[in-house]
């Protein structure tokens, strides 16, 4: 007994160092179990408020390139008004016709405005930290786009901020088809590049050509069909051969976040209720 | 005594600080990131209480972890540099005896000596983050890449602050 004691007293050094590289080695490894302390991650109250105040510094550099595409969407959305309005007035012509409204006017979505507070683009697995949080309205799972295309989707909810999942993070996994067919595929990150995306699972005997854009399928309920995502710049074959793979150039340049919109889909709960009655 | 402990204690607060708001955002050629904080570790007394040694290593890399969304990632490579960095600081300088503090620095250790010890060390962490990274994605030309420019990017940076406190206030760290 004795001798166990001293054994364990002369050796307290190492059974530390083994005790700390075990806890390293299941925060590394099970972090999904540790999801609901939100003390461990960036979106903790410290690391909130530091972040912000870097934020609030380092938000000043990069107001030109803000502003100058500000300009540039706000005189994009000034054609798409005057386009819309004569739509809208020839379709107040046409309602004299018929007077059943349309199904896909009907919006089902809102959206939230927030600031994107810390931001990375280099490490295997990217997050985003947003300055809403439950007290905006904001919940697990609901999707966010900038005014180029989707961004990605929340992920832990504090009070006052959240994390989202970047779509530079190979955890997410985004439903997307090209415009003009209906055919889907799966976008995902390759892990390298932050301007480029892989769309695998799409199918081989259609022919798809190298500036198609990617638009969202619309099938997973976080984000409405025909949001931007980018241009097909490459073809190449999948894993399996069965498929196609396309390397697609995303619109949105993950580097230079500011102002983001996240999606509120008020059906957003009956439709996962509804996932869940599913047959496994 | 307690004049080093508060130095200590800042060193600790402003390292986990500069690498979460500043480091973390630099992404040199998108390969090179300095991880800059393990100064705190070069930076302890070589004859430390082990216990308390791998203590303060896991908590500095627990923090950082917490700033940056990488749990677990910088804690583990942190308390297995704790755990090599007496053998590597014996392994450039030759032997005294051990009862008095010493404290690795420019100073004691002269230039060329330093860079040996802060450098082979700083070179394993690259190499210790990259490889736990590369359990997500596997490609070798990458991970070298990666790690040798992020030591050299480190080293770069850890030997101005060095030269700093050492030429500045030897007598307060």
């Amino acid at each position: 007994m004795r001798n166990l004691i001293n054994f364990v007293l002369k050796h307290f050094a190492w059974i530390a160092f083994f005790t700390f590289v075990t806890i390293s080695l299941m925060l590394l490894f099970r972090f999904n179990a540790f999801h609901n302390y939100i003390f461990l991650s960036s979106a903790n109250s410290v690391s909130y408020s530091i972040h912000s105040v870097k934020n609030s510094f380092t938000s000043y550099l990069n107001l030109k390139e803000t502003n100058s595409d500000l300009l540039i969407r706000n005189a994009e959305l000034e054609n798409r008004i005057i386009y819309l309005q004569n739509r809208l007035s020839e379709y107040e012509l046409q309602e004299y016709n018929d007077s059943i409204p349309d199904e896909k006017l009907i919006p089902g979505y809102k959206y939230i405005i927030a600031e994107v507070i810390n931001n990375s683009i280099s490490k295997p697995y990217n997050y985003i930290l947003l300055n809403k949080g439950k007290a905006d309205g904001i919940e697990p799972e609901m999707g966010i786009v900038d005014h180029n295309g989707v961004i990605g989707i929340i992920d832990i909810v504090g009070e006052h901020a959240s994390r989202a999942i970047s779509l530079l993070n190979p955890k997410f996994r985004l439903s997307c088809k090209v415009k003009n067919h209906d055919f889907f595929g799966s976008l995902v990150w390759g892990g390298h590049d932050p301007s480029t995306v892989l769309l695998e699972e799409m199918p081989r005997h259609v022919d798809f050509e190298k500036g198609d854009t990617i638009i969202t399928s619309g099938y997973s309920a976080v984000f409405p069909e025909g949001l931007l995502v980018g241009t097909i710049i490459d073809t190449e074959k999948d894993k399996d051969d069965n498929f196609l793979s396309f390397k697609v150039k995303l619109f949105t340049d993950f580097s230079q976040l500011k102002i983001v919109r996240v999606i509120k889909n008020d059906r957003l709960a009956e439709i996962s209720s509804l996932n869940e009655h599913q047959p496994k | 005594m307690a004049n080093k402990l508060i130095g200590y204690v800042s060193l600790f607060i402003i390292l986990i600080l500069l690498q979460s708001v500043v480091f973390n955002q630099i992404c040199l050629f998108n390969i090179a990131v300095p991880y800059v904080f393990i100064f705190f570790i070069f930076r302890l007394p070589i004859n430390i209480n082990l216990n308390l040694l791998f203590l303060l290593s896991f908590l500095l890399g627990f923090s950082v972890d917490i700033f940056s969304d990488t749990l677990g990632m910088n804690a583990l490579a942190c308390t297995l540099i704790a755990a090599i960095r007496k053998p590597v600081y014996s392994l450039f300088t030759p032997k005294d005896d051990d009862n008095d503090i010493i404290i690795p620095s420019i100073k004691k250790m002269g230039y060329s000596t330093y860079i040996l010890y802060a450098g082979s060390l700083s070179f394993i962490y690259c190499c210790l983050i990259n490889v736990i990274q590369a359990f997500s994605f596997f490609d070798v030309i990458m991970l070298i890449l990666r790690s040798v420019a992020s030591s050299i990017l480190t080293i770069i940076i850890i030997f101005a602050i060095e030269s700093l406190i050492s030429s500045g206030s030897e007598k307060r760290l």
